[in-house]
């Protein structure tokens, strides 16, 4: 869903930021004495809470647009999330489904129809009344090939929505979104997507304000004449500096959000980053904008988080070019690979060594056996291929995008392989808009890539390896590979939809025109007196319910975490059973955790 | 003198016009293009976006519709931003850099002339060397080093960097 984690940044020092990170590394003693003095585990850097409900934190880098119809970045989302809500919302711990802008709905037993009742009195933060009739002009805005939205194919689940997107049929209303009145909205799908409402909380599924675009056109998302509907508005935007977030009195939960405020520094320096969160200048830092080499450093602290995080890293290899074209050749390649001298010793255990081209972290999805470092098999396939000993085998090479951590990973592969198989790899480093075109028009014989899952299931990344695809870009083609996830597409029931899923993984890892390498982790740091802010493998984070705790260091005594669960008790019930009219009814929790 | 400054403001346009024309193919010439991500951009997208920016036209007709722009100061929308436009990002960043080269530039006059003519006055006298060494100095030391140190060792000691800090924070009001 994100541009490559390893496209070049642009370094960017303010001079405020330079001052400030020379300051804080001024005078690192103080701190820890004063700290066990009182008898506290060791935190990274100031632990004072402001003394406004304000978040401050690093955004990172300046978000290109946050436009939710035609956003696509990962910073573009987080901007798109605070500022808007969808028919659904995610639960700020598990990223399941909660009643957002709907407060509840109905599935029809085919799982085709889905009938969404919006939440009465619901309105703009201009005060506009916000209708069903704004999502279906919203979805269709993404739609519209004009407006060449990137993630429009994720409206494709809805009937006739990829025709209308590709210009095959120009009717609207023959694309599967209904309003029959202010306050439903029925959603016809193409087939039955057991993800459904894992969507219509992302943020290309949000309503967009047309009373604002008809006058603004495509400046309508600047402070001043944005209008957004949820919990908080744009109050202040500068680029490459910051984004100011005021609370929105018009949101439907209003009374359950408890910061006035946020404040997104917009920060792509990752040292910069790590110094403006030790002086206590933010207060949290995102995965993804803290230096690498500091992380193993950075354990040792009470406030860092590590998780895993829905990413794998993997080398893709063009089957259409031969050696590749031979399986066993593939086989080789992969069983050659030590996964864990790569993810531990390498990248000093900020990275999970992973051997399946799914993540972790899908409730009920059982993953099959994934691939392993096995020298002496991966030599035997190599000679079944034809090249024992790696006789007769040509010079092959690795491409990868200028970044330092690739290049180290990749002259690791290239001495496994030259150890292992005792073959010839060169590495060829590619500035980014050569290595795409490579990749793309298949000039390549092993790449580097990664891919990010948009929504909470495996299909996310298995759909993109199908023939044709795409996001398959190895040439990859197996008709029996096709066919399984066509049928998981069709599947309702869903134990059966995982293993039809486990099924094509299998295959897929077995064919081997992919070599997973690792899989990506969090690594965040969040003031303890930050409370509501959860790991999870999205690295999603709604901020409504976030609550800056000016007495923590009290509550860090009696339970670090349990309080930390504003409206988890709701959280097993969530869903349709919350109707509860307007206003509060799921998360009506939030105030009570404390 | 005033023929000299025409010239030399008259010589400008075809140096400007033969580097923006450079600009213009040179980027076009590399591989890639703007609308390129990890992710594919499906084609039917792809195409709009192309069509948007007028890069589905001829060579040529891009060609003039940016030098056409160029000469009114109008450099189109921004590709990594779509909703700004190239002039107001540069209008919004311009006037501090102004402001920033005003300052050096007043100071290299004022204070690197006369220590220059002194310098070459004496020369090869302890002065000369003196004031050679200090140029040579803020020659060499990198700007990132030199910076900071000169805004930490003229300006700002620990209770105004406190400050600084609590503004950033919004502790205090530094409008």
């Amino acid at each position: 869903m994100v541009s490559a984690p390893g496209t070049p940044r642009r370094r960017i020092a303010t001079c405020l930021h330079l001052l400030l990170a020379l300051g804080a590394g001024c005078a690192p003693a103080a701190r820890p004495a004063a700290e066990v003095a009182a008898g506290h585990a060791r935190y990274f850097g100031d632990v004072t809470p402001p003394l406004d409900d304000v978040l401050r934190f690093n955004l990172g880098a300046e978000p290109e647009i946050y436009d939710p119809s035609l956003a696509a970045g990962q910073t573009d989302g987080r901007v798109c999330r605070i500022l808007f809500e969808g028919l659904t919302h995610e639960d700020a711990r598990t990223l399941e489904p909660r009643p957002g802008q709907a407060y509840r709905w109905e599935t029809s037993p085919d799982g085709l129809t889905y009938t969404f009742h919006l939440r009465p009195g619901l309105c703009w933060s201009d005060g506009t009344p916000l209708t069903a009739d704004d999502f279906r002009w919203s979805w269709l805005r993404v739609l519209k090939p004009e407006n060449a939205a990137r993630y429009a194919g994720l409206l494709s689940p809805i009937r006739n929505a990829e025709a209308y997107n590709h210009g095959e049929t120009a009717d609207s209303n023959a694309v599967g979104i209904a309003a029959p009145d202010d306050s439903t909205l029925v959603v016809t799908l193409a087939q039955p997507t057991a993800y459904f409402l894992y969507l219509t909380q992302f943020y290309t599924y949000v309503p967009v304000p047309r009373q604002a675009i008809a006058r603004h056109g495509n400046r309508w998302t600047m402070p001043g004449t944005i209008v957004s509907n949820g919990a908080f508005t744009l109050r202040y935007w500068r680029q490459n500096n910051r984004f100011e977030f005021a609370r929105n009195p018009r949101y439907w939960d209003a009374a359950n959000v408890r910061l006035q405020g946020i404040v997104g520094y917009t920060i792509d320096d990752l040292n910069t980053s790590a110094n403006l969160y030790k002086a206590g200048v933010i207060d949290w830092v995102p995965s993804g904008y803290l230096p690498s080499q500091a992380i193993p450093y950075l354990r040792e602290y009470r406030d860092f988080r590590h998780g895993n995080y829905q990413g794998v890293y993997f080398y893709s290899i063009n089957v259409k070019r031969p050696p590749f074209d031979n399986v066993w050749v593939r086989r080789a390649l992969n069983l050659a690979i030590d996964r864990d001298a790569i993810a531990n010793g390498l990248l000093k255990r900020s990275r999970e060594p992973w051997g399946n081209m799914t993540p972790s972290g899908y409730p009920g999805y059982e993953h099959p056996p994934g691939l392993r470092y096995d020298p002496v098999r991966a030599r035997e396939c190599l000679a079944k291929a034809g090249y024992p000993g790696g006789k007769g085998f040509r010079k092959i090479s690795i491409q990868f995008n200028t970044s330092e951590d690739h290049r180290r990973i990749a002259e690791a592969i290239q001495a496994m392989w030259k150890n292992v198989l005792h073959i010839q790899v060169e590495l060829s480093n590619q500035e980014w808009g050569s290595f795409m075109q490579g990749l793309t028009g298949l000039q390549y014989d092993i790449a580097r890539r990664s891919w990010l899952g948009d929504y909470l299931d495996p299909n996310t990344f298995l759909a993109c390896w199908i023939t044709g695809d795409g996001n398959n870009r190895s040439g990859w083609s197996n008709r029996r590979y096709d066919g399984l996830i066509r049928q998981a597409a069709r599947e309702i029931d869903p134990v059966l939809r995982f293993a039809i899923l486990r099924e094509a993984e299998a295959l897929l890892l077995d064919e081997g025109p992919t070599i997973p390498v690792y899989h990506y982790s969090t690594n965040e740091l969040v003031k303890p007196y930050v409370h509501g802010i959860y790991q999870n493998p999205l690295d999603v984070h709604p901020l409504n319910y976030v609550w800056i705790d000016r007495d923590w260091r009290n509550h860090e005594a009696e339970a670090p975490h349990a309080l930390a669960a504003p409206g988890a008790e709701d959280a097993a019930s969530g869903g349709p059973a919350a109707a509860g009219g307007a206003g509060r009814a799921p998360s009506a929790a939030a105030a009570r955790a404390h | 003198m005033v023929t000299f400054l025409l010239r030399r403001v008259l010589l400008m346009v075809p140096t400007l016009w033969a580097i923006a024309t450079l600009a213009f193919f040179l980027v076009r010439g590399a591989p890639g293009g703007p609308f390129q991500s990890e992710k594919e951009i499906p084609a039917a997208a792809r195409a709009q976006l192309m069509h948007k920016y007028g890069l589905d036209q001829p060579l040529h007709v891009q060609y003039l519709r940016f030098l056409t722009g160029v000469a009114r100061l109008d450099f189109g929308p921004s590709y990594k931003f779509p909703s700004r436009q190239v002039r107001e990002i540069i209008a919004e960043a311009l006037p501090v850099s102004l402001e920033l080269a005003g300052w050096a530039l007043l100071i290299a006059v004022l204070a690197g002339v006369p220590i220059g003519i002194f310098a070459a006055v004496r020369q090869n006298t302890s002065a000369d060397y003196a004031a050679m060494g200090v140029a040579l100095a803020g020659v060499s030391v990198p700007n990132f080093v030199l910076g900071p140190t000169l805004v930490l060792g003229v300006r700002l000691g620990p209770a105004e960097l406190a400050e600084l800090i609590a503004c950033a924070r919004g502790e205090r009001d530094c409008a």
